[in-house]
């Protein structure tokens, strides 16, 4: 989550359309149509390649993502080891995490999945917390090991981290970050960054839904309705400061968190029966709607790519008269 | 004094049939078979529609094979006297083998065939093939 607000020394691209708030709300569309959609990829990968095969393949087909990492650290082009670093991660992340656990959990371990209408309050159902979403939710204790890394990094640029390091009083005994921009490489950053913010997501989603942990009742409902309420809050104030954003990499990278954190809101709504994603999931039943959105994700990504970069974005270091 | 003795027995013995049917209702509610909250699968997997069975073997189908063939083994020793083991085993003798691969397919596909069924039909169903291939 390295991220910069755009100041006035950098300097817009000279373009008339590629300018706040454009920047910002195009990404951010992008990126929380993406988490949408890499559902949709997921399903038809396996529907693809059969439940089995995807199963077999998906620890080489995770190798994919990496050979692309390479390639973009690599790469002395911000944007593209942007690009790069958040379409390996999304790869990893499909076939190393979620089709790996699935693995494990369904063909593996033997585990059942949850079941809802066990009380009799509904019809007799496989709820949506699959065996890899159970082995997942087991993992969020590693998850707030590794983010200790960040927050004891005293060369981490993401907001949040900087935030807990001022609220802490670690700034005086970190020191002063002696990384500058240059040293940075956004394809590892982006790559990360995507990997640890779709597990943060995952993770508080399956927390609040955990029955063993919040029942199905009252405190369910009410945990759920609240978590809303910070998903809400949480990718609103961040997107009033990614409208902010002139650098389409920079906000890019930023959209990343302020997409997939308006997720949680979909996913929470979704098992309050309040509304469905079943667009994204089951794209067989709504060819039309998932190709529309398909097409509309597509033509951001194109959109972004062609969009006018400053000469920073595309790895030409220049001197700053040079950069406005 | 006495009558109000008597009055509290009175109302004891009013209180009784209130208390049995108290009882009755707290019992039958502790026979619910309730899973342990956060757990997969069903408490009962031998009173579930196929169609549901159909469904959880599309998401845990090693788990739920395993589930059926234990309620099975459950339900044969309970028919018959005999474990699992030794029920296959005599069946063995008179054709191809009963193996727990063997076991957990001839119960899904006869769910797979018959979703309206109930899991244990698909039992029922094997263990008299069982039954019938045994000498």
């Amino acid at each position: 989550m390295s991220t910069t607000l755009a100041t006035p020394e950098s300097g817009p691209a000279k373009s008339k359309l590629w300018k706040p708030p454009i920047v910002g709300l195009v990404t951010f569309v992008l990126m929380f149509l993406a988490v949408g959609l890499g559902h949709t990829m997921m399903i038809m990968i396996e529907h693809g390649l059969g439940r089995e095969t995807t199963l077999a393949v998906s620890p080489l087909l995770g190798f994919t993502g990496i050979i692309m990492l390479w390639y973009g650290v690599k790469s002395k082009n911000e944007t593209f080891q942007t690009w790069i670093g958040f379409f390996g991660a999304l790869i990893v992340w499909m076939c190393w995490i979620e089709f790996f656990y699935m693995w494990y959990g369904r063909m593996n371990w033997g585990m059942l999945p949850r079941m809802d209408g066990l009380n009799g309050a509904g019809p007799l159902e496989v709820s949506g917390t699959y065996p890899e979403y159970m082995i997942m939710g087991s993992t969020i204790g590693t998850l707030l090991m590794m983010l200790c890394f960040y927050t004891f990094d005293k060369d981490t640029r993401c907001n949040m981290f900087l935030w807990f390091q001022d609220k802490l009083g670690l700034r005086e005994g970190l020191g002063v970050s002696t990384k500058t921009a240059k040293d940075r490489n956004y394809a590892i950053i982006t790559f990360m960054e995507t990997i640890f913010v779709t597990w943060f997501c995952y993770a508080w989603n399956l927390l609040t839904f955990d029955p063993a942990l919040m029942g199905k009742g009252d405190l369910f409902v009410a945990v759920n309705l609240a978590s809303v309420f910070v998903a809400v809050v949480w990718a609103g104030f961040c997107l009033t400061r990614l409208i902010q954003f002139k650098r389409t990499a920079t906000a890019l990278r930023y959209a990343i968190p302020v997409g997939n954190i308006a997720w949680v809101n979909v996913e929470i709504l979704e098992k309050l029966n309040l509304m469905s994603h079943e667009v994204f999931i089951d794209p067989w039943s709504h060819k039309l709607e998932a190709s529309v959105l398909f097409g509309a994700l597509l033509t951001l990504i194109v959109l972004l790519l062609i969009a006018p970069k400053k000469p920073s974005e595309i790895g030409r270091r220049i001197t700053p008269a040079t950069e406005s | 004094m006495s009558d109000f003795r008597q009055t509290r027995r009175q109302t004891r013995r009013q209180a009784l049939p209130v208390l049995a049917l108290l009882l009755a209702a707290g019992s039958a509610s502790a026979e619910k078979l309730i899973m342990p909250p956060g757990m997969g699968g069903v408490p009962d997997i031998g009173a579930i529609p196929c169609a549901v069975y159909n469904d959880m073997m599309r998401i845990g189908p090693l788990g739920t094979r395993h589930s059926l063939i234990t309620w099975s083994a459950g339900y044969l020793l309970a028919v018959t006297g005999k474990p699992l083991q030794e029920a296959v085993n005599a069946a063995d003798r008179t054709g191809p083998p009963w193996t727990y691969a063997r076991l957990g397919d001839e119960l899904t596909g006869y769910c797979a065939d018959n979703p309206e069924a109930m899991t244990r039909d698909a039992v029922k169903e094997v263990a008299a093939r069982l039954k019938s291939t045994t000498p």
